[in-house]
């Protein structure tokens, strides 16, 4: 083995391992979708092809939901697309704080690149820049756990589904946990106004709009401070 | 359309939507310019949006006090798990188990 496909491996599994914090939060809510998605009268195979062509959290259970209540196929899909408009945001935020071009590894990184993900990997980055190998062995970790929550949800979830227990009521706030986890360890002092404003548009917008349009707006209006914040402090330094 | 074909558009979609701009915006890195540091930004403003969105998801206009504390209870103990343990997994974990106890207590 050549040292540098024995380096891409050793990044491709401390990226496999870096997603174990991530499957955490994931196997549940794939857990749930598997449950939902029986509950509205798919198919097994049918919420695991979601899973596993879509891979994409919130709009697949928004794809479900709108199956489940008759809606046209073309709405549908233009309500998923809607719902992951987001993400082209992602790809140029992440390419900014790699190593060097992702290169070949493009499509798989892409493929990955959910909202955890994301937020893993920017995480991380906060500490240091990321090879493109890691990014793809953290989203590729993201996705097993996916897929092997929703095959679990799908076998076992009509027993357990209820959603008002004690364990139902937990794995409802796996996924914020993860978020304020991963927001304690990315922190970083200088930057509480752009976290400040985020938070702050993104609550005020949601008492108006959708929610997928209200965490855009509260991503951009916090990262278009940023070039003002902490400035003299970066520059003293 | 048949449920295929949606599932196929959609996949193919979201895909696109993650893949094109990382392969237009990765000349970026190399050039550190105000647009680099907001993009460098989008990771803590969305994980912040996502904060705000999902704990918004969870609290109940009819038990405002009640929702409200359950909130803050699993948010603060994610914060002192993660400052003890140093563990994402862990802080995540303990969070989630916090807030589905306390459900039996406030609400």
């Amino acid at each position: 083995m050549s040292e540098d496909s024995s380096s891409s491996l050793s990044h491709f599994m401390a990226g496999l391992r870096a997603s174990a914090s991530l499957a955490i939060g994931y196997v549940p809510m794939a857990f749930s979708f598997g449950v939902v998605a029986l509950q509205a009268n798919l198919a097994p195979w049918q919420a695991m092809a979601i899973s596993i062509i879509v891979f994409a959290g919130a709009a697949q259970f928004v794809l479900v939901s709108l199956l489940a209540a008759g809606t046209g196929g073309l709405t549908a899909l233009t309500a998923v697309l809607l719902l992951n408009v987001r993400h082209v945001f992602y790809g140029p935020a992440l390419a900014a704080q790699l190593t060097r071009k992702p290169g070949r590894w493009s499509p798989l990184l892409a493929f990955g690149l959910t909202d955890e993900a994301f937020a893993t990997a920017m995480s991380e980055a906060t500490r240091r820049k990321l090879p493109p190998v890691w990014c793809v062995g953290v989203g590729l970790g993201a996705y097993g756990s996916w897929v092997a929550g929703t095959a679990l949800g799908v076998m076992l979830g009509a027993g357990l589904g209820g959603g008002d227990g004690v364990v139902g009521q937990a794995l409802s706030f796996v996924l914020p946990a993860l978020f304020i986890a991963l927001l304690g360890q990315a922190f970083q002092r200088a930057l509480w106004p752009v976290i400040g404003v985020s938070a702050m548009l993104t609550g005020l917008s949601l008492l108006w709009l959708p929610g997928h349009v209200a965490m855009i707006i509260g991503m951009i209006s916090g990262a278009l401070i940023r070039p003002w914040v902490g400035v003299n402090r970066e520059a003293r330094s | 359309m048949s449920f295929i074909t949606l599932i196929l558009l959609a996949g193919a979609g979201t895909f696109l939507m993650r893949f094109v701009p990382l392969v237009t915006g990765s000349g970026l890195s190399q050039r550190p310019s105000r647009l680099t540091l907001m993009l460098s930004a989008l990771g803590l403003t969305a994980i912040t949006a996502l904060i705000v969105l999902s704990l918004y998801g969870l609290w109940q206009p009819q038990q405002p006090v009640g929702s409200t504390l359950r909130l803050v209870a699993g948010s603060v103990s994610v914060l002192v798990a993660l400052r003890i343990s140093g563990h994402v997994g862990v802080a995540t974990l303990v969070g989630a188990v916090v807030y589905g106890l306390t459900g039996l207590t406030v609400g």
